[in-house]
């Protein structure tokens, strides 16, 4: 009985807390309201709000990017601050978890924008970005998105930009690599029900036509999350398809799809886009790895493809306080970081309407860790990208990812 | 004497509604960015999660069909109320978001939306609601598992049609979406929806369809026995739940100006999936529409403030580190409610706000009655 009245006051105390908080994040959000608007009154710190899938699924791209933003502004930080006029100021990150979701997304970003946030990094995903880029708008603050890669989320919006590439692009890259390889017969396996490989497919399969590779086989599955892709690569081996078009992520590519592609007969290049990046968590224990060996993906950034100073100081930066090699997401979201920067130091502000004119200036080049690019003016960079892949030699203990070499459009 | 006290209860419960309204409209007017930012689009989802739970209460909890794909009609209901809108724009019906002609179309997209999901309702409630049981949680389970995947490969709209970045600015821009502000302006609408859908499912449960549901629930062969047409009333109340979901999915569609099919899966990341739904009813009670109303807010306010509140940064480190997965944290609220209190919060009770006053009285004949039993095992314990 004893025990039955402590887990019901365990209980109460839950509801009363939850319902309660209401009324006390009021107290809270003022004060760290003061920090974000400080950096106009002449305090020291700018809060800039960070929303990603911290957990779910997804989990992967959004911790990523956060550790990025972490390193980002650590950096920052102990360099002195950003400069604006003849103060410095110490940058600061408040973060939210979307959990993949684009309502959780939209509750994020009005609790940052409550808080007096007025820059944003965010979210990972075309799905939950295309949520809140309205209220970025309407609500006048700067949303950075550092892996939206869907076309159409900067083009109305002007407060919305990004670090990397659009998706159109990506499937440009594709096929490029498709065409200069000498394949000539290309398959696509995808999704038409999501935007992120819907958009590639297109995007890929206008580029072939262009380039006059011929799409002999095309094949649509249910979901992102399906586990079984075996009729799908039956009718690619008996069209007779060189490479197929994968654009899915990591969480089927490692465990579903190219081990069922390689035993429906398929030898070819699977050929995928940056969700691919990270499958090397998702192999299964026990898994034959040769299978993994061509299974290749555009990207943004490799670390050993990226020369500069910039990216050179960040993976090693990256790799001391981290303890592993950085992927595109930790350098997407640590750039936003440092294009939040420059904007700020070059209009004197860290106020939404300025830092966005600063942003919207095309001329601007930013120096960054996936590469040196200016926005076009939608708000998407214009850079290139690179091939990765997995190789296995037998006898080796894990796959390994290698940068292929850097593309660009001819 | 009995007519005079029901009368009372009558006029205190529809007193009691005109003030909850007037709260919203009041809410509504007022300024402020905490307001704005976070309570009303609080009260927005709120609204569809409230109508929602009690929806599928009435297929759950007052018919005794266990359904699993009750988001399925939202999803029809939300994409319904989006196309008409955005229809209406483009025909140049309206042009901006004021006005008699946006709010007709406001009401047309609502309506429309609840009676197009409570056709597909009727389509399938008839083939599937001659199952039972697990059978019918399979048959509904399939159905929510089609619906977003047709949704998905329309071309008109779909992912492709709606959710991406531009389309679901047109939706935004021109359609049913709201911004913050609209949703401030148009917080009545919310609440309205609310109040005369609550209404609505109220009278129903307390008409003779109710009292033959409720039949049909406790037991259907006598219930067949006394002359009630099982199969149309199963039918009707499919129905009925179809319809009101319709409608959460169209309030869904203004609150959220962006949609995609993801949201109304059987399982997501966030609170509204078709699974939440049936935790939701559970929860509250099955067969208590207030107890629906009492699990969505709870629920609601439950996530909400896990990811937004301050209460969680309050906390000791450990448990910070349980929070940061909401998931876990619903869990074991779940087990706790399912521990206590086995039928749900409220059971098959209606929480009655003249029912208030004698309160103390009950938990008293509770702790009294509890007690007795108690002893009488004991004393059993003994004498065995």
């Amino acid at each position: 009985m004893k025990r039955r009245k402590l887990l019901s006051l365990l209980l109460a105390l839950c509801m009363t807390f939850g319902l309660t908080a209401c009324g006390g994040s009021k107290t809270t959000e003022e004060s760290s309201g003061d920090s974000g608007s400080a950096g106009e009154s002449g305090g020291d710190t700018i809060t800039i709000g960070m929303i990603g899938p911290l957990t779910g699924s997804l989990a992967v791209y959004g911790t990523h990017v956060q550790a990025g933003v972490e390193l980002a502004i650590e950096e920052i930080n102990a360099a002195g601050g950003v400069r604006l006029g003849d103060a410095s100021y110490q940058l600061a990150v408040e973060i939210k978890d979307d959990q993949g979701d684009s309502t959780e997304c939209v509750n994020a970003m009005n609790a940052l924008i409550s808080d007096g946030i007025q820059l944003v990094v965010g979210s990972a995903t075309s799905g939950c970005t295309s949520a809140i880029t309205s209220i970025a708008n309407s609500e006048g603050v700067v949303l950075i998105t550092p892996s939206g890669t869907a076309d159409s989320l900067t083009t109305t919006m002007d407060y919305v930009f990004r670090t990397c590439f659009r998706d159109s692009f990506q499937g440009e890259l594709a096929a490029q690599y498709a065409a200069d390889e000498g394949y000539t017969k290309v398959g696509i396996v995808y999704c038409s029900a999501d935007t992120y490989s819907s958009g590639l497919r297109d995007a890929f399969a206008d580029a072939c036509a262009a380039k006059g590779l011929e799409i002999v086989a095309e094949e649509s599955v249910a979901s992102m999350t399906e586990v079984d892709y075996t009729n799908q690569f039956n009718k690619m081996v008996s069209a007779g398809a060189q490479l197929v078009f994968t654009p899915f992520y990591y969480d089927v590519m490692g465990p579903y799809l190219v081990p069922q592609a390689r035993s429906a007969g398929f030898t070819g290049v699977l050929l995928g886009a940056d969700g691919v990046d990270n499958t090397e968590t998702t192999i299964p224990d026990g898994a034959d790895l040769s299978v993994y060996n061509d299974v290749m993906f555009v990207n943004h950034y490799a670390t050993e493809l990226a020369t500069s100073d910039v990216s050179a100081n960040f993976v090693s930066a990256y790799e001391a306080k981290y303890g592993e090699t950085p992927n595109n997401f930790d350098a997407l979201g640590y750039d936003a970081v440092y294009v939040y920067k420059a904007a700020m130091e070059a209009c004197g502000s860290s106020d939404a309407a300025s830092v966005q004119a600063a942003l919207a200036d095309t001329s601007v080049v930013y120096e960054v860790s996936t590469g040196t690019f200016s926005f076009d003016d939608t708000g998407t960079p214009i850079k290139t990208g690179v091939l990765m892949g997995y190789s296995y030699t037998e006898g080796d203990a894990a796959v390994s990812k290698v940068a292929v070499k850097t593309l660009s459009l001819s | 004497m009995k007519q005079n006290r029901i009368k009372t209860r009558y006029l205190v419960n529809f007193a009691a509604l005109i003030v909850l309204f007037a709260v919203v409209v009041g809410m509504g007017m007022l300024g402020g960015n905490t307001m704005k930012l976070k309570i009303a689009p609080s009260v927005w989802q709120c609204s569809y999660l409230i109508i929602m739970a009690a929806s599928l209460n009435l297929v759950l909890g007052f018919l005794g069909q266990l359904s699993l794909g009750h988001c399925g009609f939202m999803a029809v209901g939300a994409y319904a109320a989006a196309l008409i809108s955005l229809a209406f724009q483009r025909a140049g019906f309206y042009t901006e978001k004021a006005g008699a002609a946006f709010f007709l179309v406001l009401l047309i997209s609502i309506a429309a939306a609840g009676v197009s999901a409570a056709l597909l309702g009727l389509l399938v409630g008839i083939p599937a609601l001659r199952l039972k049981g697990d059978y019918l949680a399979i048959i509904t389970l399939g159905f929510g598992m089609i619906i977003v995947n047709v949704i998905n490969n329309l071309p008109f709209c779909g992912q492709q049609g709606l959710s991406q970045g531009s389309a679901s600015s047109a939706l935004y821009a021109s359609g049913l979406g709201f911004s913050n502000d609209e949703k401030m302006q148009y917080l009545w609408v919310a609440g309205l929806a609310v109040i005369l859908c609550m209404t609505c499912m109220f009278m129903f449960v307390r008409s003779k369809y109710g009292r033959a549901i409720r039949a049909i629930r406790d037991n259907e062969i006598a219930a067949s026995a006394s002359g009630i047409n099982v199969s149309y009333y199963k039918v009707l109340t499919f129905t009925i739940s179809a319809f009101f979901a319709g409608i959460t999915g169209a309030l869904y569609a203004c609150c959220n100006a962006a949609l995609a099919t993801s949201s109304f899966s059987f399982t997501n990341g966030s609170i509204l999936n078709s699974v939440f739904i049936v935790v939701m009813v559970v929860v509250g009670g099955m067969g208590s529409l207030t107890g629906s109303v009492i699990a969505a807010v709870v629920l609601f306010l439950l996530n909400y403030t896990i990811k937004n509140g301050a209460w969680v940064s309050a906390l000791p480190a450990f448990l910070q580190n349980v929070f940061t997965y909401p998931m876990l944290v619903y869990s074991i609220a779940l087990i706790i409610v399912i521990m206590f209190r086995p039928r749900g919060i409220m059971g098959s009770r209606e929480f009655a706000l003249c029912d208030i006053p004698q309160w103390p009285g009950r938990i008293k004949a509770y702790f009294t009655s509890r007690a007795a039993g108690k002893a009488a095992r004991k004393e059993g314990k003994s004498h065995g």
